[in-house]
């Protein structure tokens, strides 16, 4: 990263953000095709896989990892820690792009993109799809209120920074409800499917499961992006208040445990655990990498007070999880045996998502990396070091 | 169970042939492209030792479901499901998003993979042909069967014909009458003289898969004024405290500066 391209002397670009820029690029020649010749023709998804790998990582994970801003904006607002203040910024900005990251995801994997707004006049109740629609694009909004003081004080534009600090709560609340509702019914979104959805995953109280996980996913989030933006802008980390939130991840985690084996218990289910055969070892996996492993981890004081220790701490909780989001949407749903009914024409038999696939959403997620970057070095995002306490 | 006064399908697994007849009349009924189809016959070709062979093909379409999945999967309502019987798919409310694709759990609905932004990539599912029966036909995919494999009538009727050829030959068939009571009742009866499972039929019980969902979502509403509330109610009684707070520490203070002015 030392390595830096001189236009002329006074513009220096480092390589990263070229990177970023190239694979945004080709993000964008792959949703012209999309929108040229349909989704199947840039996609291995079919009418037996018809959510795949866009599904599982732009919606399940992108919505996870942003959960960190309602906490935050929560824990200094609603409960006036103010000492996390320092985190604040950081990570409504993080949420923020993540939730835009997953509507840009959903403007090119929606079949008719141009009537998403549809959600907003023929509303059907009973679907869990609309709840999360509609959430996420208010939520959306009271992200970019949250946000806007941040934009505002870069223009120097105080009194509007001020104008909006002023009447900050009833935002910062709705965003709390809003983010406790979509959070969990994305687990809610899969209830649907007691048939599809293997029974090591399938529970009428996924929502609670995912809401729960949604909580460590975002402390681990704002650990890694501190961590990650520390290294990156040459920044002080704030070990003492990232060691309260790695705190508060094994107890979190604790929980989610109980629940989950307790839940198995109850349902009589634990007699898959070790008799599903991949099902079983993804499902350890995850459990093991997402939650016992952190748990044991973030135990030791140690480990919490080390930026090393935080920063690998954050990174398993966040693959276990992410692994938990990516069972519970794809590899653990298994559609009507596509072989016995659908004539072949119709749809491929097995799926594994096609490169351009990929490259959609690592676009997508570049332009997220990109912009975070941007708008924490020409915005006032983190707070001036001499105004930090240590 | 409450019975359901409306049309429905019976098919019979022990009287098809295979012929696909019922595909050609349904494109040709519906326009369907040459590449699609909205009805498929899946064959499980043959099974057994010669000269023990047993052959059986299932012709598959939507189950018109009594209480359907799709409709409520569906975030913006584009399927509705009239009273005689048919769930009806409106392209012109579709968003593309392909939710319903993943709540049935007959795998019924299709989507147009290979259509752009221009030409429109809608879902499209059998229809039960509502254009013909509001005529007193029988949708093309019936009338076209020469083996009478498929039968249309009022689904009260068909479960007693049903049942009357399940006693009639009960070593023929599986004890069984497929839809009657699956997901809630459908509209497509299915007997068979192979396990159902092998005929690629899911095993889905007597509940809609949908219900848990929506009684999950029962809870949306009443717990979004609750938690706000509580998170509001949260938010008053830490800044009173903190203000409680901040005034004794004031106090505090003054108390402690109070003897210096004395002094003075």
């Amino acid at each position: 990263m030392k390595m830096h391209i001189a236009l002329n002397k006074r513009l220096r670009i480092s390589p990263l953000p070229l990177v970023l820029l190239a694979l945004m690029a080709i993000a964008f020649i792959v949703a012209m095709l999309r929108y040229a010749l349909g989704i199947g023709a840039i996609s291995n998804l079919s009418n037996a896989y018809p959510w795949g790998f866009w599904i599982s990582f732009d919606l399940f994970t992108g919505v996870a990892i942003s959960s960190g801003g309602f906490l935050m904006a929560g824990a200094v607002y609603i409960f006036e820690l103010k000492q996390f203040k320092p985190l604040l910024r950081p990570s409504i900005l993080t949420a923020f792009l993540g939730y835009i990251m997953v509507v840009v995801a959903l403007l090119v994997d929606l079949g008719h993109p141009e009537r998403i707004w549809y959600m907003m006049i023929h509303m059907n109740g009973t679907s869990v799809l609309l709840e999360i629609g509609i959430c996420v694009m208010t939520y959306l909004a009271v992200l970019a209120i949250e946000f806007a003081p941040v934009v505002f004080e870069g223009l120097k534009w105080q009194k509007f920074a001020h104008f909006i600090h002023r009447f900050i709560m009833p935002f910062v609340i709705l965003g709390v409800v809003l983010s406790t509702l979509h959070q969990s019914s994305l687990g809610s979104l899969l209830l649907i499917q007691p048939a599809k959805l293997y029974p090591l995953w399938w529970t009428p109280i996924l929502p609670i499961l995912f809401f729960t996980s949604a909580l460590t996913i975002g402390l681990s989030m704002i650990i890694l992006e501190s961590s990650l933006s520390s290294r990156y802008f040459k920044r002080g980390l704030e070990v003492h208040l990232l060691e309260k939130l790695a705190g508060v991840i094994p107890i979190v985690l604790g929980i989610y445990l109980i629940i989950k084996f307790g839940q198995l218990a109850f349902a009589g289910d634990l007699k898959y655990l070790f008799t599903s055969g991949l099902m079983s070892v993804m499902f350890w996996a995850e459990i093991l990498v997402g939650a016992v492993l952190p748990l044991l981890l973030f135990s030791f004081k140690k480990v919490r007070q080390s930026p090393r220790g935080l920063f690998y701490g954050a990174l398993v909780v966040l693959l276990g999880m992410i692994l938990n989001r990516f069972n519970v949407s794809w590899f653990a749903v298994k559609h009507p045996d596509p072989l016995s009914y659908l004539p072949t024409f119709m749809g491929n038999v097995h799926y594994i998502p096609s490169l351009p696939e990929v490259l959609l959403s690592v676009g997508i997620f570049s332009f997220g990396i990109l912009a975070f970057g941007l708008v924490a070095k020409y915005l006032p995002v983190f707070e001036p070091e001499e105004n930090q306490k240590e | 169970m409450p019975e359901i006064n409306h049309k429905a399908f019976l098919f019979d697994a022990t009287r098809c042939i295979d012929c696909r007849a019922c595909m050609v009349a349904c494109s040709v009924e519906n326009k369907i492209a040459m590449d699609k189809t909205r009805i498929w016959v899946a064959g499980i070709g043959l099974k057994g030792e010669f000269p023990h062979l047993v052959r059986a093909s299932m012709v598959y379409h939507c189950m018109h479901c009594n209480e359907p999945d799709c409709l409520s999967a569906c975030p913006v309502g584009a399927y509705t499901k009239r009273p005689d019987g048919p769930v009806i798919y409106n392209a012109t409310k579709c968003i593309g998003c392909r939710y319903c694709m993943n709540a049935c759990p007959f795998g019924v609905p299709h989507f147009d993979w290979d259509k752009g932004l221009l030409e429109g990539a809608f879902i499209d599912k059998c229809t039960m042909c509502p254009q013909r029966i509001d005529k007193g036909l029988e949708p093309a995919c019936v009338a076209t069967c020469p083996t009478d494999a498929l039968v249309f009538g009022e689904r009260a009727d068909l479960g007693k014909e049903a049942h009357a050829r399940l006693q009639a030959h009960p070593g023929r068939y599986v004890d069984h009458v497929y839809g009657e009571f699956e997901n809630g009742g459908t509209a497509y009866l299915i007997l068979s003289h192979v396990p159902f499972a092998e005929l690629g039929l899911p095993d889905v019980g007597t509940r809609p898969v949908k219900d848990v969902s929506e009684e999950v979502m029962g809870f949306t509403i009443p717990f979004a004024l609750g938690w706000g509330a509580l998170l509001t109610g949260t938010a008053v009684a830490v800044h009173l405290v903190n203000q409680r707070k901040a005034a004794v520490a004031a106090e505090k203070a003054e108390k402690v500066e109070q003897p210096e002015q004395a002094i003075k």
